[in-house]
C-alpha cells in the first residue's frame, strides 16, 4: 500500500514536470465592440477614479480597498480587499477582460498568473506628480480608446492656478496612523511629500525617506507648524484629543497653535483626476 | 473482517479522495464547465481558458502542494517524536522550521540580484537547498544541546527551539527593513504560512523531496520501535543506532527545508497528527509512519480549502487554521493524558 502511494506521488510529480509550457493567444476583437463588453478590475484608487471620470463606471466589476471614490462604486462592484493579499483566483472569478494595476502595487506572482490566464493586464507606472497624473489619465484613456480625456487634464491645470503661495512656507508633518501604537511619518519619495510641496508648503520630515516610525525626538527636531492626517487616521486615534496624548505631539508648534488638519485619504494621496481639487483643498486648509 | 489498521488506512484514503474532489470544485471562481470537461477541452486545444487556468495552474498544484506538505510535515513530526522519544517533539516546536525560514529569507534578500536570471527550477531548488541547510544546522544544534548520553532533555529541546525561533524572528524582521523584496515584505507569509504561491515547479521540487524522504523514513519503523526500549537495548538488538539517527536528522531537515522554503511555517501538523494516531495505535511506528502521512495530507488539504473559501474573495493564512484545528485537539489530548497518569 505504502509503495502504491509513493509510486503514484512520484508519477504525478514527474508528469507535472513534463507539462508543456503553454502560450496564450488572445483573440482579436473588433475595437468598438470591445468597449461595450469590457469587464474591468481596477487595483488602484487613482485608476478607478480615472475610469469613472472617463465614463467607464458601468464596466468596472471589481476594485481594491483604496478605490473609495466615486462613493457609490463599492455598492455596485466586488471589493477584493487589500491589493497585497488579492489572489489570482478571486480576480478571475469576476471573469474580467482587463485588469488595471500600478507597478508598485502588484506583486510579481500575481502579475505572472494573470498574464498566463489570458487576462489583459495593464500595469501603469504611477508617478506622484502633476505630470505623472496626466500620464496616468492619458494611458488609461488610450486603453479605453477614449479621445475626450483632455478636459480632465485641463481641469487639473486650471484648479492648480488657485493655489495661494505663502509668505513663509509652513512646515507640515504628515502622520499616518492606524491606532496609537502604529504611527508613521511621511518622508521624501512618498505621495504625501509631493502633495505638501504642491500646496506650497514644506515637508517637516524631508530629512527622512519613505514612511518611518514616529519618534518623539524626531518630532521635536523637525518641529512642525502643521500636522496633516487622513480623516480615518485621526479617527483611529480618537480625534485630536487622542493625537495630543501621543508622546511629543503636545509640545509641537502645530499642537500649540491648534493646527491639526485632516483630509480624505484617497483624495490627499491618490494622485488621480482630483489632484487639482486636492492640492487646492490642502492649500486652503493650510492658509486658514 | 478487516484489521483495525486497514479500516483506518482506507478510511483516511477515502477522506483524502473526498477532500481532493471538494478542493477541486470549491473556491472563489465558479467553473462554467465540469472538471473533466475543462481538462479534455484543454488537452485538445492546448490553450488556456480562464476555467482551465484556474483549474490546472492554480487549484491542482495547490491541492498537490497541500498533500505533499501535510504528509511531509506529519511524517517528520512522527520521526522526530520517535527519535527524541518524546511526544512533544515536532519540527515547529523545536525550531527546525525557523532555521529553514531564516536561511530562505536570507537567500531571497541576498540573492535578489541574481535570482531573477536563473530558470525557475534552479531558483526554487537553490531556495530549497538553502532552507535545507538552515534546518539541518538547527537540527544538529538542537540535538547537540538537548541530548547527553543518548538521553534527550525535553525542556532543553523546547527551549532551544524557542531561542532559534526568536533569533529567526529578529533576523527576518530586520531583513524586511533592509529589502523591498516582495516576498519578504509580507512577514505573515513566513510566520503563518500559505500555499497560495504553489505552482508546478514548486510542487515538483517539494514532491521530489517529500517522496524520497518519506521512502527512507517509512523504513525506520522498526528502528524507532526498538529505540523506545533505550539506545543500548536497541543496539543489542542489532540496530545501528547512530547511523539511523543521522539519517533521520538529515532526511527531516531535507523535507522540512523544502516545505518551508515555499510555504512558510505551517504549525501543529507535525505535532498533532502523530499524537492523534498514537492515541489509537499506541506507539507502534510501523503503523504511525504511513498513517501519519495520509492523515497529514487530509488535514492540511481540508484546512487549505477552508482557508480559500471562508473569507472569499480574500484568503486566510493557513497557519491560523492549522493552529485553530490543532490547538484544541492538542489540549483535549493533554487532558486525556493527564487523566491516565
Amino acid at each position: 500500500m505504502k509503495k502504491y502511494i509513493t509510486v503514484l506521488a512520484v508519477a504525478v510529480a514527474l508528469m507535472a514536470c513534463n507539462k508543456k509550457e503553454t502560450t496564450n493567444t488572445t483573440t482579436d476583437v473588433v475595437e468598438n465592440q470591445k468597449e461595450q463588453n469590457q469587464k474591468m478590475v481596477s487595483l488602484n484608487g487613482a485608476v478607478t477614479e480615472t475610469l469613472a471620470a472617463l465614463g467607464a463606471t458601468d464596466q468596472i466589476v471589481g476594485v481594491d480597498v483604496t478605490s473609495t471614490y466615486p462613493e457609490d462604486l463599492k455598492s455596485k462592484t466586488t471589493d477584493l480587499g487589500h491589493v497585497r493579499s488579492i489572489t489570482a483566483e478571486s480576480i478571475l472569478s469576476l471573469k474580467p477582460t482587463v485588469v488595471f494595476a500600478t507597478s508598485k502595487d502588484i506583486n510579481p506572482t500575481l502579475n505572472e498568473q494573470l498574464k498566463k490566464a489570458g487576462v489583459e493586464l495593464v500595469v501603469i507606472d504611477q508617478e506622484y506628480s502633476v505630470d505623472g497624473t496626466k500620464k496616468l489619465i492619458t494611458e488609461v484613456a488610450n486603453q479605453l480608446n477614449k479621445q475626450d480625456y483632455q478636459p480632465l487634464i485641463h481641469n487639473i491645470d486650471n484648479q492648480l492656478k488657485a493655489v495661494k503661495p505663502f509668505e513663509k512656507k509652513p512646515k507640515v508633518l504628515f502622520i499616518y496612523a492606524r491606532g496609537a501604537g502604529n504611527l508613521m511619518v511621511a518622508g521624501k519619495e512618498t505621495p504625501l511629500h509631493n502633495m505638501i510641496e504642491l500646496a506650497g508648503a514644506e515637508n517637516a520630515a524631508a530629512t527622512l525617506t519613505d514612511f518611518k516610525p514616529l519618534t518623539p525626538e524626531a518630532l521635536l527636531t523637525n518641529n512642525p507648524d502643521v500636522i496633516l492626517m487622513f480623516d480615518s487616521g485621526l479617527q483611529s486615534l480618537g480625534g485630536a484629543e487622542g493625537l495630543l496624548k501621543v508622546e511629543g505631539i503636545a509640545a509641537t508648534n502645530a499642537a500649540k497653535n491648534n493646527k491639526i488638519i485632516t483630509m480624505d485619504g484617497q483624495l490627499l494621496s491618490g494622485f488621480g483626476p482630483r489632484l487639482g481639487e486636492a492640492v487646492v483643498e490642502l492649500n486652503t486648509k493650510l492658509n486658514k | 473482517m478487516m484489521s483495525k489498521i486497514a479500516v483506518y488506512k482506507y478510511g483516511f484514503l477515502g477522506l483524502l479522495v473526498i477532500a481532493i474532489i471538494s478542493a477541486l470544485y470549491l473556491g472563489a471562481y465558479d467553473f462554467s464547465d465540469s472538471v473533466p470537461g475543462i481538462l479534455s477541452t484543454y488537452f485538445q486545444t492546448q490553450e488556456h481558458s480562464s476555467d482551465s487556468y484556474v483549474l490546472i495552474e492554480l487549484r491542482i498544484p495547490r491541492i498537490l502542494m497541500a498533500i505533499f506538505t501535510g504528509a511531509g510535515l506529519a511524517i517528520c513530526g512522527t520521526s522526530l517524536q520517535g527519535l527524541f522519544k518524546n511526544p512533544l517533539a515536532s519540527p515547529d516546536l523545536i525550531g527546525i522550521t525557523s532555521g529553514a525560514v531564516l536561511f530562505a529569507a536570507v537567500t531571497i534578500v541576498l540573492g535578489s540580484a541574481f535570482m531573477h536570471h536563473l530558470p525557475p527550477f534552479f531558483r526554487y531548488a537553490l531556495l530549497s537547498i538553502m532552507a535545507f541547510i538552515g534546518s539541518l544546522l538547527t537540527m544538529i544544534f538542537v540535538y547537540r544541546m538537548a541530548t547527553t548520553n543518548g538521553k534527550t532533555n525535553i525542556l532543553i529541546l523546547l527551549l532551544s527551539g524557542v531561542a532559534i525561533t526568536a533569533l529567526t524572528g529578529a533576523v527576518t524582521g530586520f531583513l524586511t527593513y533592509l529589502s523591498t523584496e516582495e516576498e519578504l515584505r509580507n512577514l505573515t507569509f513566513w510566520s503563518l504560512g500559505s500555499l497560495a504561491g504553489a505552482n508546478w515547479w514548486k510542487v515538483c521540487i517539494v514532491g521530489i523531496f517529500v517522496t524520497i524522504g518519506s521512502l527512507i523514513l517509512l523504513k525506520k519503523g522498526k528502528t524507532l520501535n526498538a529505540l523506545m526500549l533505550g539506545e543500548k537495548e536497541a543496539a543489542h538488538l542489532g540496530f545501528d543506532i547512530e547511523k539511523n539517527k543521522r539519517q533521520i536528522i538529515v532526511i527531516v531537515a531535507f523535507m522540512v527545508g523544502s516545505i518551508v522554503a515555499f510555504n512558510g511555517t505551517i504549525a501543529f501538523i507535525g505535532l498533532v497528527i502523530p499524537y492523534i494516531l498514537r492515541f489509537i495505535f499506541k506507539s507502534n511506528y510501523n503503523i504511525l509512519l504511513p498513517l501519519s502521512m495520509i492523515l497529514g495530507a487530509v488535514v492540511l488539504l481540508i484546512a487549505d480549502t477552508i482557508s480559500r473559501i471562508i473569507v472569499s474573495p480574500a484568503e486566510l493564512p493557513i497557519g491560523i487554521l492549522t493552529a485553530l484545528m490543532g490547538a484544541p485537539v492538542f489540549i483535549s489530548i493533554l487532558i486525556n493524558y493527564k487523566r491516565k497518569m
